[in-house]
C-alpha cells in the first residue's frame, strides 16, 4: 500500500484483479489512515472548503473517481469492487464532497459527450478544479420534472437561457452546472428537453442559497437571465435531454437504499436509550426491537439487490422498494429519538444526560429530505405500482 | 476447488428448481383449493391418504438422513415442497411432523428409538407432534418446560402435566414431550394411545385443529427417553428454530398467493368507469404489501442458507425469530389488507381468499407470534447465550 501523492491520471493498476476482500481491506486502511477524524459522520453535507483537502487526497491517490474507466482517470472498478469501496466509505463515516462531477456529469459525458467535451471537462473534475451541480428541479417541476420550463432558444452559435432552477444542492460551491432546458415547446413534454452545460462565470447567472429548516444552506436557487451558452455545451442531440438524464440512473440507485444511514441512526437511538436507562422499559424495548429488525431486514433486501448487480444484471424498477424502505425506516428511527428524549425533544444542539451527549434533532432533520430526494416515497410507490405490480393509472 | 464448489452449487440449484417445479405440479393437481376447502372441519382436518401420496413422492423422508433410510436433502429442498403445498393451503401437518418433530428426533442421536421412529416417518406410517408449550396465551418467551414433570415412583417414571397448541391436533400417532427432570430438560416419546394421555382437540380458524394434551401420570420406560439435559435443550432448540424458518416459508407462500389474488382483483374490478387499481390510494397500499412480501423473501433466503450451513446456535435462533417475526406480521398485514382491498367479496366464505387468510392466522400464531419472537430476539441479543 503506497501513499504516494503523484498525480496518476492514466491509471494502470487493475483493481478488479484483486480479491474483493483484499481490495476492501486496502481501501479501509487508506480511509482510516488518511480521512480527517473531525469530518467522520458529518451531521450535514460538507462544504467544499471543508472537504477539499480529502478530495485532493483521493485525487492524488488516483481514487477520486472509482467508477470511471481508467482511460479517463478513474479506477475502473467493477460493480462488486465499487460496492466494496462505497461500503467502506460508509463504514468509516466518510463525508460526501460536492460530488456531482464524479457521480453524475462525468459518467454522462463519458457515455454521451463529444471528445471535445470529455477532454475539456473530465480532467478538471479529477483535479478538483471544476465543481459541478445539477440543475433539474424547478419551482413548478418537482416530481413532474418533465414539465420543466427553463427556456433555451437558439441564437447563432449559442442558446439563450431564461428560467429558474431550485433545490440545487451546493450550487454555492460549484463552478459549473449541468441542467435540463426546454428547446421545443411544440412536442410531447419529454421530447422537447435538452441537456446543457454552463460555466457559473457566464453573465446572467445568479445563485441564491436557500436556508433549510435545520438552519443549513445545502441547496440553492439558480436564476438564468438571458444567459448565452455556446451550442458546444449541448450534450447528446438536440431534444435528447430527457433520455440522457434517465439513462444515467444506473446501478448507483442502489446506494439510495443503503442501510448505513438507518444503522447509524439505530446506534444513536441505542446510545440515547442507554443514557436514559430505557432498556428496562418493555414498551421501549418492544419498539426498539421492531426497528432493529426493520434495519436488519433492510440489510437483507439491500444484499439481494447488491448480489443482482454483482452478477452483472441490470436493476429493475423493483429497486424502488429498497429506497422506500430505507428512507422510511430511517425516518421512524429519527422519530423515535425525538420521542424518547421527551421534554428535550425540541432542544437545538446536544443535550446532556448522565454525562452522555445526545444530538436529538440532526437525525430528525436529515430524515425529512431522505423521503423526498431522488424521487419521493410517493413517486417510488407510483413506479412500483405501474412497473412492478402492473397497476395502470 | 472454488470452481468445483461453484459447480456443485449450480447443480444443487438446478436440482432445487426441478424439485420446486415438480412439487408445484404435484400440489396443483393433487391438492386443488377445493380439497382444502372440503377438508375444513373434518374429523382430523387433513387426509391421511394424501399423507401416503407425500410418502410416495419421497417427501416424508426428504430431510431425514440416508442413514435413517431418508433422502438426506437440505432445507432449501424442503422449502420447495413446503412452499408448493402451502400455496394450495394443503392442511397436512408437513412442518409440524416432518420438520419440527422429525428434527427433534434426529437431533437427539441415533439410538434404537430414533431409528425406529424415523424409519416409520420416512414411509409415511407415523405422524408425530411436539408437545412443548405450556402457556395457553400471552407473550411469554418460555420454551423450557416447567409444569410438565417426570418423577420417579416405585414402579418407574411418571409424566404429569398439560401441553397446549400441539399440531396436528388430531390423527397424530405420538408426542415428543418436553419435561422437567432434575431441574433439567428431558425429551420423551409418548405414543398417543398410551394410558393416561388425554387429547382434547381445539378447532382452529383454518378448519384444521390443534390439541391440548394432558399427561396424567403416564408411565415412562427408559427406552422412551430421547435426550436429557443440555443435549435435550440443543436438540429441541435447533428443531424449533428450523420449524420457525419452515413455517415462514409457508407464510411467504400465503403472502404471495394473497397479493396475486388482490392484484388481479385491482386490475379487473371496475368502479367509476375504471379498474380500481388505477386509483393511487389503492396502488400505494398494494405497494406496501409488496414491500413486506419482498422483505420476508429476502430474509427467508438468508435464513434457509443459514440452516443448511454449519452455524452458531445463537445466530440460528436470532435468524429464526427474526424471520418468524417478519413473516407473521407481513402475513397478517397481507391478510387484512387483501380483504379490505377486495371489499365485501373478500369477507365471504365462498371466495378463496378466506382460505389463505385463515391459514395465515394459524401460522402467525403457531410457535410464537411476531411480538413474542421480537422479545425472544431482544432477550437473545442481551443474553447472547444459546438458552431458549
Amino acid at each position: 500500500m503506497t501513499t504516494t501523492t503523484n498525480q496518476t491520471i492514466n491509471q494502470t493498476t487493475d483493481w478488479n484483479a484483486l480479491d474483493t476482500e483484499a481490495f476492501r481491506l486496502m481501501v479501509r486502511a487508506f480511509f482510516e489512515q488518511n480521512y480527517p477524524a473531525e469530518l467522520r459522520y458529518p451531521k450535514t453535507r460538507l462544504r467544499w472548503a471543508e472537504i477539499k483537502g480529502w478530495y485532493m487526497t483521493l485525487s492524488n491517490k488516483g481514487w477520486v473517481a472509482p467508477s470511471w474507466p481508467q482511460a479517463h482517470g478513474g479506477m475502473g472498478l467493477s460493480p462488486e469492487k465499487l460496492i466494496a469501496f462505497i461500503e467502506e466509505q460508509e463504514r468509516w463515516g466518510v463525508g460526501r464532497a460536492p460530488d456531482m462531477g464524479i457521480t453524475m456529469i462525468g459518467p454522462l459525458l463519458i457515455q454521451y459527450g463529444s471528445k471535445e467535451q470529455q477532454q475539456k471537462y473530465l480532467p478538471k473534475i479529477i483535479q478538483g478544479e471544476n465543481i459541478w451541480c445539477q440543475g433539474y428541479s424547478e419551482p413548478n417541476a418537482g416530481s413532474d420534472l418533465a414539465s420543466l420550463r427553463t427556456d433555451a432558444v437558439e441564437d447563432g452559435d449559442d442558446f439563450i437561457i431564461n428560467g429558474q432552477k431550485t433545490w440545487t444542492t451546493l450550487a454555492q460551491d460549484a463552478t459549473h452546472i449541468f441542467f435540463l432546458a426546454r428547446t421545443d415547446k411544440t412536442v410531447k413534454k419529454q421530447e422537447g428537453i435538452s441537456f446543457l452545460l454552463a460555466d457559473f462565470t457566464t453573465p446572467g447567472i445568479t445563485v441564491r442559497p436557500i436556508r433549510n429548516i435545520a438552519g443549513h444552506e445545502e441547496f440553492c436557487e439558480v436564476f438564468f437571465e438571458n444567459v448565452r451558452v455556446p451550442k458546444a455545451n449541448l450534450v447528446g442531440g438536440l431534444n435528447q435531454g430527457w433520455g440522457i438524464a434517465k439513462a444515467l440512473l444506473g446501478f448507483e440507485r442502489i446506494f439510495l437504499g443503503s442501510p448505513k444511514q438507518s444503522q447509524y441512526a439505530l446506534s444513536r437511538v441505542e446510545a440515547a436509550a442507554q443514557a436514559l436507562g430505557l432498556f428496562g422499559d418493555q414498551g421501549f424495548v418492544d419498539r426498539y426491537t421492531q426497528l432493529q429488525l426493520d434495519v436488519a431486514d433492510l440489510s437483507a433486501l439491500y444484499v439481494r439487490f447488491v448480489e443482482q448487480v454483482k452478477r452483472g444484471e441490470k436493476l429493475g424498477p423493483d429497486v424502488s422498494m429498497l429506497k422506500v424502505w430505507a428512507a422510511e425506516t430511517f425516518s421512524r428511527l429519527a422519530n423515535l429519538l425525538v420521542e424518547i428524549t421527551g421534554g428535550s425533544g425540541a432542544v437545538a444542539g446536544d443535550i446532556e444526560v448522565n454525562g452522555k451527549k445526545i444530538d436529538v434533532l440532526t437525525s430528525f432533520y436529515n430524515a425529512r429530505p431522505a423521503t423526498i430526494y431522488g424521487g419521493s416515497s410517493e413517486i417510488q410507490r407510483n413506479i412500483l405500482a405501474a412497473s412492478v405490480l402492473q397497476l395502470r393509472s | 476447488m472454488n470452481s468445483n464448489s461453484d459447480h456443485l452449487d449450480t447443480e444443487r440449484q438446478d436440482n432445487r428448481r426441478m424439485l420446486a417445479e415438480s412439487a408445484q405440479t404435484f400440489a396443483t393437481k393433487a391438492s386443488p383449493l377445493t380439497r382444502a376447502r372440503g377438508l375444513r372441519g373434518s374429523a382430523s382436518g387433513f387426509d391421511r391418504s394424501f399423507w401416503g401420496k407425500l410418502a410416495e413422492q419421497g417427501w416424508t423422508g426428504l430431510l431425514i438422513p440416508e442413514a435413517f433410510a431418508g433422502y438426506g436433502q437440505g432445507f432449501g429442498e424442503m422449502a420447495a415442497v413446503v412452499s408448493a403445498l402451502a400455496t394450495q393451503v394443503a392442511p397436512e401437518p408437513v412442518v409440524p411432523a416432518l420438520v419440527f418433530a422429525s428434527r427433534v428426533i434426529e437431533n437427539t442421536g441415533n439410538g434404537d428409538l430414533q431409528q425406529q421412529l424415523l424409519a416409520s416417518i420416512v414411509v409415511g406410517e407415523l405422524i408425530p407432534a411436539v408437545a412443548w408449550q405450556e402457556e395457553l396465551a400471552g407473550l411469554q418467551v418460555n420454551l423450557l418446560a416447567s409444569a410438565v414433570v417426570t418423577a420417579p415412583t416405585n414402579s418407574g417414571i411418571q409424566l404429569t402435566g398439560e401441553k397446549h397448541h400441539v399440531r396436528p391436533g388430531a390423527d397424530c400417532d405420538g408426542f415428543i414431550v418436553t419435561a422437567k427432570q432434575d431441574n433439567g430438560l428431558s425429551l420423551w416419546w409418548v405414543p398417543a394411545n398410551a394410558a393416561g394421555v388425554k387429547v382434547r382437540s381445539v378447532a382452529l380458524a383454518d378448519g384444521t385443529s390443534e390439541s391440548s394434551v394432558r399427561f396424567d401420570g403416564v408411565m415412562l420406560d427408559s427406552s422412551q427417553s430421547l435426550a436429557q439435559g443440555d443435549a435435550a435443550i440443543v436438540a429441541f432448540t435447533r428443531a424449533y428454530d428450523e420449524a420457525l424458518v419452515m413455517t415462514s416459508v409457508e407464510l411467504l407462500a400465503l403472502q404471495q398467493a394473497m397479493l396475486n389474488m388482490t392484484l388481479e382483483y385491482l386490475r379487473t374490478r371496475v368502479q367509476f368507469g375504471k379498474p380500481i387499481g388505477s386509483f393511487q390510494a389503492l396502488q400505494h397500499r398494494a405497494v406496501d404489501l409488496l414491500i413486506q412480501q419482498e422483505l420476508t423473501s429476502a430474509v427467508l433466503g438468508q435464513a434457509i442458507t443459514l440452516l443448511d450451513s454449519e452455524c452458531d446456535p445463537v445466530e440460528r435462533s436470532l435468524m429464526a425469530s427474526r424471520i418468524k417475526a417478519r413473516a407473521s406480521d407481513a402475513g397478517l398485514l397481507l391478510a387484512r389488507e387483501s380483504i379490505q382491498l377486495h371489499g365485501a367479496i373478500g369477507f365471504t366464505d365462498e371466495y378463496d381468499l378466506g382460505l389463505y387468510v385463515q391459514r395465515a392466522l394459524v401460522l402467525s400464531a403457531w410457535l410464537g407470534n411476531a411480538q413474542m419472537h421480537r422479545r425472544r430476539y431482544a432477550n437473545l441479543t442481551q443474553m447472547n447465550t444459546a438458552s431458549v
